[in-house]
């Protein structure tokens, strides 16, 4: 091997090791655990003070919109479990499809002792919104399907 | 016409064997009877799927709500428009679409190869036919999850109306984007088939890249295209003032996208210096898996996602097929191993195949970093059992370096010497460049400081950057207009247009860094120096943001045929000067799914280069009288400076591209 070679090796080592040290340190600054929120509460010690992520569904009833004070407050309940934790979500407007019963998907930083996220990110989805899950179909999708 | 559809597409699975039957015996056997009967097959399937796609598109427009697909994303009065792009609304009309796409562009192959005297293209109709015929078993809805396009509903039911489109896609930009995406995507099958077709018929030198190069070119013009209407869609239609947020559909289509423009880059050291034969292979593999494991990623349901697609089988599908197809492909070069060595090597570490070389490391690394933290989830789920993620600001924060490498790369890599950069190469070449870009760094920072901005060094060192390479690239465009004036004796205008004119592949290129550049710029802009200012206002209030103010003064409400809007109007004034008004609004959508819905209708006031961006909080339906009887609006306004610049460099891209892709193939190419 000559030393032009080597060199080419070392490059690319020093290139590939600098590349890793970005996305392990990336990560280790701003991975976050992700939850449905039975089992945030369950963990809800473990996460007390940290930013973590939770999907669910918006809680029916729950939604109050402050317009003055430009704030959202809700809970998120587990799909299937009981578990409600509550959200707030402060100067940001809040995003379409967002209703009772929407799947939503919360990322901010929980208080384990008043269960509540201050959330720093909201995005919806709405059930229907490109396809229904299989089986599932236009009588849920709000159209009539009558024999006529 | 539904059943004639259905015939289509069963139809076609017995087209596409016999293509694939046909051209293997052909090519294996020298039979050119076969390969033209093959060829015919190729077409016929084609025409079954045209068919086949035609009579979904007919359901649409006659409001045949007997179909389920119809049903399910068309309504009576949604707009016509909106009833043919709703093809590719949900997953099994998508399908449809990307399986025609696949056949038109197998036809093209047929046709702009008709009369080519080897049979690459016939090789590389072998890959099409297989890729083909997986997405025809994927339509006839055989398989668990997902059904097919064309079914009507069981028992003969009839639905008195459509559910309808979401309202969210009810817009121009989403005509164009799914599409444009999804022929990006799907015309880099061609080059991949090429590539599959050289390997499998041994003959890897340059000639399937010179073949396929057009296609390579036009594939990645439309994603590139399609990303950034993708773009411009959120940020017109979701309301939150922003381009791109690492979502995971978002890194499915850009990571292609990535792997393609390296593709581009190192295709032409295998073309100048013979070296990167394997590589290139690789890259091209790679880039077409990748299309496919976007499509894994959104509809496999194993990550959240704005996209919210369904959760569906259908994603274990797509990954069978990419390890069956990436197998198929490590074969095949196992079986050409001892073809594939290069007889050069690489010279210096300072020298334009090393640029080349370090724009792929980059380019593919920046795939595995957005990779890595889009399936960070999965990962972690299955290392750890608890499922973790990374935010927006992960990719925002590790791109930076790899990004600002590449920015430098573009300007750094077509004035660096070929072999070995000499110290005469550097100085005359370099030193204006790097003048300027310091310079340019320094003024933009004190320019900054004295807005009263704190200046981070990535800042500073994108403006260093941008500054070097356009400096550079104009230097180089200079430089060979000059001589071509001086050696034909005609103006430097006409100088520069015979360059452009003699070598389009490469200036075209380099107007492609131009557009790039200007994107960076733009997104440095935007994404760095935004302001954001929210609240409450009844009428007659105003807030301020930057140095505008923005008063309340009036109520709207619009009808239309399948929503209604209802909105402010503000009167905006730049330091007390008036500026017209903005009219933000919301949309009530009567039919969507499940119920009423309504959404954000935010207001964009291009001022210059920046931009003024409004949008409003819920609202009840009659606003007029909500905001008479004193109710409070609420009020998100961003102020966005550069954004449009964004838009402006992808456009320059794309004249860069267009002029590059109008060089003509060299011998032996169609």
């Amino acid at each position: 091997m000559n030393r032009r070679r080597v060199k080419i090796i070392i490059a690319s080592f020093i290139l590939a090791a600098a590349m890793t040290f970005l996305v392990v340190a990336g990560v280790q600054q701003t991975s976050m655990r992700h939850f449905t929120p039975d089992a945030l509460v369950a963990h809800a010690q473990e996460v007390h003070n940290r930013s973590i992520q939770v999907d669910g569904l918006i809680a029916e009833g729950t939604t109050q919109w402050d317009p003055t004070a430009f704030k959202l407050a809700f809970a998120v309940r587990d799909r299937d479990g009981k578990a409600k934790v509550n959200v707030i979500y402060a100067n940001k407007l809040r995003p379409d499809n967002f209703k009772d019963g929407g799947n939503v998907f919360v990322q901010g930083k929980y208080n384990a002792s008043e269960n509540l996220i201050v959330a720093t990110k909201l995005q919806t989805k709405c059930a229907s919104k490109y396809e229904a899950a299989d089986g599932m179909t236009a009588q849920t999708g709000g159209a009539d399907t009558s024999d006529y | 016409m539904a059943e004639l559809g259905q015939a289509a597409i069963w139809l076609s699975v017995f087209s596409c064997l016999w293509a694939l039957m046909m051209l293997w015996m052909g090519v294996h056997h020298s039979n050119y009877n076969a390969v033209i009967s093959g060829r015919k097959g190729i077409l016929a399937t084609f025409a079954l799927i045209t068919l086949a796609t035609g009579a979904l598109i007919y359901g649409f427009v006659t409001n045949d709500f007997s179909m389920r697909y119809v049903v399910e994303v068309s309504s009576y009065d949604q707009p016509l428009m909106y009833k043919v792009t709703a093809l590719w609304g949900r997953m099994s009309g998508s399908l449809l679409f990307w399986l025609w796409l696949v056949t038109l562009f197998g036809a093209l192959v047929v046709w702009t190869n008709r009369r080519a005297t080897d049979h690459l293209a016939d090789y590389a109709l072998i890959p099409m036919a297989i890729v083909q015929l997986f997405f025809i078993i994927l339509v006839t809805g055989l398989v668990e999850g997902v059904y097919n396009p064309l079914d009507r509903l069981p028992n003969g039911a009839v639905a008195r109306d459509g559910a309808g489109m979401n309202p969210l896609l009810q817009t121009p930009s989403m005509v164009f984007h799914p599409p444009a995406l999804y022929v990006g995507f799907v015309s880099l099958t061609v080059p991949f088939a090429f590539a599959v077709g050289a390997l499998a018929a041994g003959k890897i030198g340059s000639e399937w890249i010179n073949r396929s190069r057009r296609w390579m070119m036009a594939s990645w013009l439309v994603l590139t295209v399609g990303i950034t209407l993708g773009g411009n869609w959120a940020y017109r239609e979701l309301g939150w003032g922003g381009y791109w947020a690492w979502d995971p559909v978002e890194n499915a289509s850009f990571m292609p996208w990535l792997l393609g423009t390296a593709y581009l880059h190192s295709v032409m050291i295998q073309e100048k210096r013979n070296m990167l034969k394997l590589w290139n292979l690789i890259l091209i593999t790679l880039a077409f898996e990748f299309t496919l494991l976007g499509t894994f990623i959104t509809r496999s349901g194993i990550i959240t996602s704005v996209h919210a697609f369904a959760q569906s089988d259908i994603g274990g599908y797509f990954l069978g097929f990419i390890c069956l197809s990436t197998l198929g492909v490590l074969g095949l070069l196992a079986y050409r191993w001892n073809d594939l060595k290069s007889p050069n090597r690489l010279e210096s570490l300072l020298s334009r195949e090393s640029a080349f070389l370090l724009n792929n490391w980059m380019l593919v690394g920046l795939t595995l970093i957005i990779l890595w933290g889009t399936l960070w989830p999965i990962i972690t789920e299955q290392v750890t059992g608890e499922k973790a993620a990374v935010p927006e600001e992960f990719f925002n924060q590790v791109v930076i370096i790899p990004g600002l490498l590449l920015l430098l790369l573009t300007g750094a890599g077509p004035i660096i010497s070929w072999k070995k950069l000499t110290p005469s190469n550097f100085k005359r070449m370099f030193a204006k460049p790097i003048v300027c870009g310091v310079i340019g760094g320094i003024l933009t920072w004190a320019y900054l400081a004295w807005k009263g901005h704190t200046t981070p060094i990535y800042s500073t060192l994108c403006v260093f950057a941008s500054v070097f390479v356009l400096v550079a690239i104009f230097d180089e465009f200079y430089r060979g207009s000059k001589l071509r004036a001086k050696r034909s004796e005609t103006s430097l205008f006409d100088g520069l247009g015979q360059l452009i004119q003699r070598n389009k592949r490469r200036y075209g290129g380099y107007i492609v860094h131009i557009g790039i550049v200007i994107v960076y710029v733009g997104i440095l802009g935007s994404k760095g120096y935004f302001l954001l200012e929210s609240k409450g206002l009844q009428l007659g209030e105003s807030m301020e943001i930057d140095n505008y103010t923005l008063t309340m003064q009036d109520a709207f409400q619009e009808e239309h045929p399948n929503f209604s809007l209802g909105g402010v109007v503000f009167a905006v004034e730049k330091d007390g000067k008036s500026m017209g008004t903005m009219r933000p609004a919301r949309g009530f959508y009567h039919k969507a799914g499940q119920g009423e819905q309504d959404t954000i209708e935010s207001s964009i006031r291009h001022l210059g280069l920046n931009d003024l961006y409004i949008a409003l909080g819920p609202l009840p339906q009659n606003v007029p009288a909500h905001v008479d009887s004193g109710g409070i609006v609420s009020v998100q306004v961003y102020h966005n400076p550069l954004v449009n610049v964004v838009w402006f460099g992808v456009a320059i891209m794309m004249i860069g591209g267009l002029v590059a892709i109008c060089e003509k193939p060299v011998k032996g190419e169609v």
